[in-house]
């Protein structure tokens, strides 16, 4: 959750820089913009009470500022190599409007929302990372709940059935098409789906779907691998839920073998940060975690062309017998963007073993 | 009292000196500030549209409908990296603009169109597509392109697309720069013209005030002291006067824009965007610099020395002309041309008043009396009036000049228009019909005048090596070639041109391309079409005016049977039948209904708006300087005259009554701007040989025949006698004033007697 939102924070403040250079409409204030006073835009901001409503929360959500689908698998090949993928869609709004309100027509070519992508594939110690970016409204880059179809340009989430879902993603030199089966309900993280993101209240609307099962091609280089595994679907929209102070993000989706789900994050600040997640049970049961239920602690760094950063932690769940060690693989995964972060697949091992994806901002 | 009052005392003795002074600084700054900006505009406007479309490629529909937002998107969605680029063209003198949208144009990264560094698409002429839009739905022509990078392979293309070249013009060369250097010229010698008035002004007053100069001196101020307050009186006026003169000339600019615009786009179809205002402190400064450099060039002017000494001597000035005519007879680039008419100019200059003087000398000699004074005061009159003499001889040439270039043109032009639209009628083939359908209906209609069908498309020409390192030219096919253009007069052509051409055995090219390759009749050209490459002899050289591209005219027969014109047309006279039946027949022959007919006038009055657009910058420019030349040496006259006063009240001494006084004066005033505009005769006509036979070519890239217009002469000696008369009127009426004192005889200006 929270995790993208800080991770791309400066991702964002490339967009929003863009926005402002090509119209009129000032530039958000604060940190990405999220720090805005919300009700001089007119735009919603999420509070605690508010409820999710499916489906129409997969789709777009034009009064809030930023929101985002997002996507990670853990796949094996034939050959039995993990392979890591990563796929993301934002949507910056610089007009808010109602969802009820009919959108202007494609022919004015209208810039109420930017739009940018994100595609990554983890594999063999190596990564590959593309980004794009696109203006909202006519037709290039667009989110509909019913049916689910995300898209920008050619990258393309749609669902084809009930409860199936194909993901297609081109860049030079290597491609993905993954069919996903979507397994269980959408999982609300924090206070039935609003998510705090800091002492004082702010925060985002949050849920994700946590049983993926995929399989797909991946073509690497003009050799297409047949792949297999599990994925984790997030989406998470808001207007404002950060402050100043936070320097940045580190997050944590994780599939244990015991069927349970850890999602755990921490925005880092001068005096440690604030501490947030959850566990999901096999039986998709939701036990929030506050900050004093779980710790987060780095083990290991690793010198990066970009900088230092921790690639080795130790997660601990007390209430769940959870003592384990995160690490990521063997190399770089810097998505090398407008602005870059780190996105990798993760392995776990100690009183649980599993895999996941881990993202690191500020580093 | 100060220094500086006692200074400035002078003008509040003269005011009329110092609002002379005030007038031409404003009028120059506006003329000058006006056509720098347009200029400077057009400047930009060239650059941006070769910067902004190098090497792009486009897609456009298969069925020839306009691509929309719907295309952009399926493309987009396709895989395709394609970026829209709206041109918005608004009403002058707002300019044009380009829509593009930054976030589409990151897949061409440093390949987008418009890049040029990191501020590409950033700042005017650019702004976001959404912005454009607006614009265009507000009263602006907007026209939507969807560009593709150069690396987009043809066979990853969608269904109903097709890959075309994107350019906002033909290749013109250096055409368009050469246009804005012509205009660059002009606005140097309406600065020449400025400096030489003002200096005249300035001289005069210098030589009025000496009495006050060496009375400062008796009282111990320094020259240099005196020197410099006058630098500061004068920056001072420079300063005050160049403001309002910066603010009219952007309002001249504004005034001027749309058919500024126009004249670009007709001339170079370079459309002029709308660019930022510009600075003012290029036209500040240049005219600061001007106006102080006229009045203090010339330290010796402090050492109170009668005004205006001739720079240079007549044997250098004579070396000059030679040096300047040669020269303009056969520089090859137009810096060199202009700099050659720029030494003509300034040995012109320096010899016209010496040679006026020196000629009413000579005929003082001859003859008694009153006739002998009249003459030896007019050489004195030349002498001392040499600098504002000149600059109403350089205008008045300006103006023989460029009106015998505008009237040549548009005689010549409208001869041509009359052969180019031989035809009563032209039909424009829509799109999605048979051509030969209507071919054949015409082929069996009886009573039909003479017809041919026009297709026209781009070729690719090729060195006689292959190696296709030359432009691509407008293709210009006739079918059949018949009466309707073997009328048209040819620069040049090889025998049985037009019989050869019809058979199909050559190719005749029309002047700018036979011009910019060097084709003459007898040269083969090698050009390709839908990828066949042909080699044919040149028959002939067309006129082709008031546009920039090259062109090949061929018969039809040539084209190969792919050939995908971009435009197909009929040109028809109707005979014995009325122009609507065929048109119906037309219409009924392709099951259509949307058919357009122009006739003959209505493309002839479209022809003449274009060519009055193009020419509307040139001639103001022209007739502003004239009236600037004009008033001021109305001005200066009247001035000068005024400080010989009461020399001419002596004549009233030797027994002259006032009539008869005022009648001298008459006949001095209009002898003087009489010759001025008889000795601005051959300037002028030398410079309008210079204007269509050497500039035109290199600027335009065609010629036009010289010819005179005596008729113009004798308006613009109607003009300078005016300006003689309306000198010696007021003249008279200081005549009638009360006699000066004595004390002033010495203050003489001029001194001469």
């Amino acid at each position: 959750m929270s995790r993208h939102l800080n991770a791309h924070c400066p991702v964002l403040l490339a967009l929003c820089l863009m926005l402002a250079a090509c119209s009129d409409t000032p530039e958000p204030a604060g940190f990405a913009g999220l720090g805005a006073d919300v009700t001089e835009e007119a735009f919603a901001q999420p509070a605690r009470g508010d409820d999710l409503r499916f489906p129409d929360d997969f789709g777009p959500h034009p009064d809030h500022r930023i929101e985002w689908w997002y996507l990670t698998a853990n796949l094996t090949t034939d050959e039995g190599e993990p392979l890591g993928l990563q796929w993301t869609q934002f949507r910056q709004s610089l007009v808010a409007r109602n969802p009820l309100t009919p959108a202007p027509p494609a022919h004015r070519w209208p810039l109420e929302a930017g739009w940018m992508a994100h595609a990554a594939v983890s594999f063999r110690e190596q990564h590959w990372f593309a980004e794009k970016l696109a203006r909202g409204g006519t037709g290039q880059a667009e989110a509909r709940a019913r049916p689910f179809e995300v898209w920008l340009d050619d990258w393309h989430l749609q669902a084809t059935a009930p409860g199936h879902w194909r993901l297609r993603v081109r860049d030079q030199g290597w491609s993905y098409d993954l069919r996903i089966q979507v397994e269980g309900d959408p999982v609300a993280h924090g206070d039935r789906g609003f998510s705090a993101k800091t002492a004082g209240g702010e925060g985002s609307m949050y849920f994700s779907l946590v049983d993926l099962a995929i399989e797909g091609e991946v073509t690497i280089d003009g050799m297409t691998h047949a792949v297999a595994g599990r994925g984790w679907f997030d989406r998470e929209w808001s207007s404002q839920f950060l402050k100043a102070g936070q320097q940045g993000w580190d997050w944590f989706a994780l599939h244990l073998d015991s069927g349970d789900k850890l999602m755990a994050f921490r925005l880092r600040e001068e005096d440690g940060g604030y501490l947030s997640g959850s566990w999901v049970t096999p039986e998709r049961a939701v036990i929030p975690l506050a900050a004093g239920s779980f710790s987060l602690e780095v083990t290991g760094q690793r010198q990066t062309g970009a900088g230092t950063v921790p690639v080795q932690w130790r997660i601990r769940v007390p209430q769940q017998g959870v003592d384990v060690t995160i690490t990521a693989p063997p190399g770089q995964y810097w998505n090398d963007g407008l602005f870059p972060y780190w996105e990798s697949p993760v392995s776990v091992r100690g009183s649980h073993r599993g895999d996941g994806y881990m993202e690191l901002t500020g580093y | 009292m100060t220094l500086f009052a006692a200074l400035f005392s002078h003008y509040r003795r003269h005011p009329l000196q110092l609002l002379a002074l005030a007038l031409m600084i404003v009028l120059a700054t506006t003329l000058w500030t006006g056509v720098h900006h347009l200029t400077d505009r057009a400047r930009v406007s060239l650059a941006e549209s070769e910067r902004a479309v190098a090497g792009q490629q486009q897609l456009v529909r298969d069925d020839g409908q306009p691509v929309t937002v719907q295309d952009f998107a399926n493309l987009r969605r396709a895989g395709l990296c394609v970026m829209p680029w709206l041109e918005v063209r608004r009403p002058p003198p707002a300019g044009r603009v380009i829509g593009v949208d930054p976030f589409a144009a990151t897949c061409f990264g440093d390949q987008a169109p418009g890049q040029a560094g990191s501020d590409a698409l950033n700042g005017e002429p650019f702004l976001d597509i959404g912005e454009a839009a607006q614009l265009s739905t507000n009263g602006g022509e907007g026209v939507l392109s969807l560009l593709v990078p150069q690396t987009v392979d043809p066979a990853q293309l969608p269904p109903g697309y097709q890959l075309r070249g994107f350019s906002l013009g033909p290749a013109t060369g250096e055409l368009g720069e050469s246009f804005l250097l012509n205009l660059d010229a002009l606005g140097v010698l309406v600065l020449l013209i400025t400096a030489l008035l003002v200096r005249s002004v300035y001289q005069l007053g210098l030589v009025q005030r000496r009495e006050s100069f060496a009375l400062l001196t008796r009282f111990g101020v320094p020259g240099g002291r005196v020197w410099g307050w006058l630098l500061a009186e004068m920056a001072a006026l420079t300063a005050l006067c160049v403001l309002p003169g910066l603010w009219l000339g952007r309002w001249l600019a504004a005034l001027l824009g749309g058919g500024f615009g126009a004249a670009l786009e007709n001339l170079f179809d370079t459309p002029l965007y709308a660019v930022g205002a510009g600075g003012v402190a290029v036209p500040a400064l240049v005219m600061g610099a001007v106006v102080l450099a006229a009045c203090f060039a010339d330290r010796r002017l402090l050492r109170y020395l009668p005004a205006a000494r001739y720079v240079g001597t007549w044997p250098a000035a004579l070396v000059g002309l030679v040096v300047g005519l040669l020269l303009v007879r056969f520089a090859t680039v137009l810096g060199w041309l202009f700099a050659g008419i720029a030494l003509v100019f300034v040995a012109v200059g320096v010899l016209t008043p010496r040679a006026l003087a020196g000629m009413a000398q000579w005929r003082a000699r001859a003859g008694e009396g009153l006739g002998k004074w009249r003459r030896r005061e007019l050489a004195v009159v030349f002498r001392r009036l040499a600098l504002p003499v000149v600059a109403l001889q350089f205008a008045v040439a300006m103006v023989l000049a460029v009106q015998a270039l505008v009237s040549t043109f548009e005689n010549t032009f409208e001869v041509w228009l009359g052969q180019r639209l031989e035809a009563e009628f032209y039909v424009e083939v829509p799109a999605f019909v048979a051509v030969a359908d209507g071919v054949h209906y015409l082929d069996g209609l009886a009573g039909l005048g003479d017809w041919h069908l026009v297709q026209r498309g781009r070729a690719q020409l090729e060195s006689a090596g292959g190696t296709p390192a030359l432009p691509q030219v407008d293709l210009f096919a006739i079918s059949p070639v018949g009466p309707l253009v073997t009328g048209w007069t040819l620069l040049v052509a090889a025998p049985d041109a037009w019989s050869r051409l019809a058979a199909g055995e050559g190719v005749m090219v029309n002047e700018q391309l036979a011009r910019r390759q060097g084709y003459e009749p007898g040269d083969t050209i090698t050009f390709r079409l839908d990828g066949r490459a042909r080699t044919l002899p040149v028959l002939g050289v067309y006129a082709d005016y008031g546009r920039p591209a090259g062109e090949i005219l061929t018969a039809g027969q040539v084209l190969p049977a792919a050939f995908q014109p971009r435009f197909v047309s009929f040109s028809i006279n109707p005979g014995a039948l009325a122009m609507d039946d065929v048109r119906q027949g037309l219409a009924a022959a392709w099951g259509t209904e949307a058919l357009t007919a122009r006739d003959n006038q209505s493309i002839q009055t479209l022809a003449s708006g274009v060519f009055d657009q193009t020419f509307l910058l040139t001639r103001a420019i022209t007739v502003l300087t004239l009236v600037l030349a004009g008033a001021s040496l109305l001005i200066m006259g009247w001035v000068f005259f005024t400080t010989r006063v009461w020399y001419y009240r002596l004549l009233s001494v030797w027994g002259l009554t006032r009539r008869e006084a005022a009648n001298q004066l008459r006949w001095l005033a209009v002898a003087l701007t009489g010759c001025v505009a008889l000795v601005a005769l051959p300037l002028g006509v030398w410079l309008t040989w210079v204007l269509v036979a050497r500039i035109n070519p290199l600027a335009f890239g065609w010629s036009l025949p010289m010819a005179v217009y005596p008729g113009f002469w004798l308006e613009m000696l109607g003009w300078c006698l005016l300006i003689g008369v309306v000198i010696s009127l007021l003249m008279g009426r200081q005549l009638r004033g009360l006699t000066p004192a004595p004390a002033m005889a010495n203050v003489a200006a001029g001194g001469e007697r």
